[in-house]
């Protein structure tokens, strides 16, 4: 890891310089205060100090729906290149997009390799972008406050500049391209930094316990707390559609059209009433309480005991977007018998 | 004759491909060779990919399952209940029960082309097994897997103990394979018990009653002997307990489960247990396993 150090008037010529290592895609204001992931035409309109946007990058890397695979009529079937939008960049992931990022890696480049994730990701450029907490984050408690890698630069605003983090070979490589964007970073930088980070410890306003907490999950499976979820809980599915480590998805296949039978892929959620609806009519969770739970086992526990880290990341996009004011940090306080 | 089987593998091993093609969503095509009526709604499907160097390579462990796909309809999981000590061709016990399957039954003939992925899953812990009496225990449909366990055990016969079948069906008429487990009887390679609910007024030699009651008629060592249960989860709520009762250890009880296995390699979340993918640590687990997985046998 290396670091240097950028004036922040150069902004825009940065970004500009991106744009050589594939579609520049930011945080903009689609209204005021609410912000969405976009391609960026005009440099000027990337919002990298957004809060959150709506939906997390993992939208770009596999679309809501896609084609996996296609067939023409009388040819065999082949591999669709419907999820390949090309080399992308992604500017302005705060460091809790970049665990999100690593979740999925763990997912979906282990094991069976997927392909359509892998193409993508493999073509991603992410440059960070440093935060500060509001109301809803809770990242500090999921351990997803601050990243050290899974990015190529990272920037940290100070006072009229930026800290500069390479943390990879291709980050690297954009540096040594338009080295005169760049000079190297001194101690004032770093004790400034540290003076940042301080103050972002401090803003902090939400937290959530976690401690023991697979265990405690383990010990609270039966607790009413979760059928009065399932009472709140419309099932909606919003929650899993924000998050940016949900990633389930359904398989379907399209009536053929025009000689052409494409077998589709989806999200999904686990909310869904049909997710584990096997063939013959069984639902292995029926209840909205039984679905709501599984989402939070799965976060918190299973996650936990496959990869030894959850799958949340503290961003608060869920608490942002659910419909009947369900907070994760609440629902987990509940469960600790504190509310 | 050698025998090819994929080494058992722990999850989340480093990369790893299927033997039908590094797209792991994307199927191979294969052939039906033959379709046999096994009852009025399960069938057998032999098929052969239509790759020779594939449909000769082929391999799986009994206990494995494969995701069959007619594009423009859809895919499903099936277990196998060939043996892969039988190469070449490999057989799907299927039945009628949804679109795909009854797309199968009513479009689907001899020579036709589907896709088939895999194989899927671990399988069961087979080189544990070696040596030792095997208790197979099947309910209903759940002598599709464990009759791929059963002919690979009677193929290599000398490596294993005592082999047992209890199997309990609602009717005569369900029992599957029952010509087959007749001559395999008969020739004295396993013990075979069949139990029916009802016998609906035909001969039946066999028991009347639950298939648990079969366990009571046979004697067994339970410190060489493994027991692999299959069967639907009201078979599982009262065989698994029993075998307990009988004196296996937790460990020694083996079963195979059913999920909404879509993806088949444990990334798009339908059959995940809490921390357990159904397609890909199992579908079979120790019953130890299991039960430390609630929701995972009896929901």
């Amino acid at each position: 890891m290396q670091t240097l150090r950028m004036d922040s008037r150069l902004l825009n010529s940065f970004l500009e310089a991106l744009r050589a290592w594939g579609t520049l895609v930011a945080p903009v204001e689609r209204s005021p205060g609410v912000f969405a992931l976009a391609e960026i035409e005009d440099v000027g309109s990337a919002r990298p100090e957004a809060q959150r946007t709506i939906l997390p990058f993992k939208k770009l890397l596999l679309k809501p729906s896609f084609c996996m695979l296609e067939r023409r009529d009388g040819q065999a079937a082949r591999e669709s290149t419907d999820n390949d939008p090309g080399p992308m960049v992604y500017f302005g992931a705060h460091a809790c997009d970049i665990h999100a990022l690593k979740i999925l890696d763990l997912l979906y480049l282990s094991e069976y390799v997927d392909p359509y994730y892998k193409r993508n990701r493999e073509r991603l450029t992410v440059v960070g972008h440093g935060c500060f907490p509001d109301e809803k984050c809770f990242c500090r408690s999921q351990g997803t406050a601050n990243v050290d890698d899974g990015f190529d630069l990272f920037l940290t605003p100070l006072e009229g500049r930026y800290l500069v983090t390479i943390a990879s070979a291709r980050g690297d490589d954009i540096v040594r391209a338009n080295q005169a964007l760049f000079e190297p970073s001194t101690r004032r930088d770093v004790q400034e930094y540290m003076t940042r980070l301080k103050e972002r410890e401090k803003t902090f306003t939400l937290s959530m316990d976690v401690t023991d907490l697979p265990y405690v999950l383990e010990l609270k499976r039966d607790d009413p707390v979760w059928e009065e979820l399932g009472k709140k809980c419309l099932c909606c599915g919003s929650c899993s559609m924000v998050c940016p480590t949900c990633s389930c998805f359904n398989v379907h296949d399209e009536i053929p059209e025009e000689g052409v039978t494409r077998r589709m892929r989806k999200w999904d959620a686990c909310l869904y009433r049909e997710y584990a609806l096997v063939a013959g009519g069984h639902n292995f969770r029926a209840t909205r309480a039984d679905r709501v739970k599984n989402r939070y086992y799965h976060k918190q526990e299973a996650f936990v005991r496959e990869f030894g880290k959850p799958s949340c990341v503290g961003c608060g996009r869920c608490i942002e977007n659910c419909p009947t004011g369900i907070n994760v940090v609440e629902v987990f306080k509940a469960v600790r018998g504190e509310l | 004759m050698s025998v090819l089987i994929p080494e058992a593998m722990p999850v989340r091993t480093p990369r790893r491909k299927l033997a039908t093609g590094a797209n792991p969503y994307a199927p191979a095509p294969a052939r039906i060779m033959r379709i046999r009526e096994l009852t009025s709604d399960i069938r057998l499907f032999d098929l052969r990919f239509t790759d020779s160097t594939l449909a000769d390579s082929f391999a799986f462990r009994p206990g494995q399952f494969v995701e069959l796909s007619v594009l423009g309809v859809g895919e499903g999981p099936f277990s196998l209940p060939s043996s892969p000590t039988r190469r070449g061709v490999f057989q799907l016990g299927i039945r009628r029960v949804g679109s795909l399957t009854n797309y199968l039954f009513d479009h689907v003939i001899e020579g036709d082309e589907v896709g088939i992925r895999g194989p899927l899953g671990n399988g069961f812990p087979i080189e544990m097994f070696e040596g030792q009496d095997m208790l197979l225990v099947a309910g209903g449909l759940g002598m599709v897997p464990l009759r791929g366990l059963l002919n690979y055990l009677i193929d290599q016969r000398e490596r294993f103990g005592r082999v047992i079948l209890l199997y309990g069906t609602r009717t005569p008429e369900q029992v599957l394979f029952r010509d087959e487990l007749q001559s395999l009887s008969h020739r004295g390679d396993a013990e075979i018990l069949l139990s029916v609910d009802d016998t609906q007024g035909q001969a039946w030699t066999g028991k009347v009653g639950v298939v648990t009651e079969l366990l009571d008629m046979v004697k067994f060592d339970v410190s060489r002997t493994y027991a692999v249960a299959c069967g639907p989860p009201v078979f599982y709520k009262f065989m698994l307990e029993k075998l307990v009762d009988r004196g296996f250890g937790r460990h020694r009880i083996y079963l195979s489960l059913e999920r909404r296995m879509e993806c088949g390699v444990g990334k798009c979340g339908h059959c995940a247990v809490g921390y357990t993918f159904t397609c890909l640590h199992g579908p079979v687990f120790s019953y130890w396993d299991a039960i430390n997985l609630p929701e995972l046998i009896y929901t």
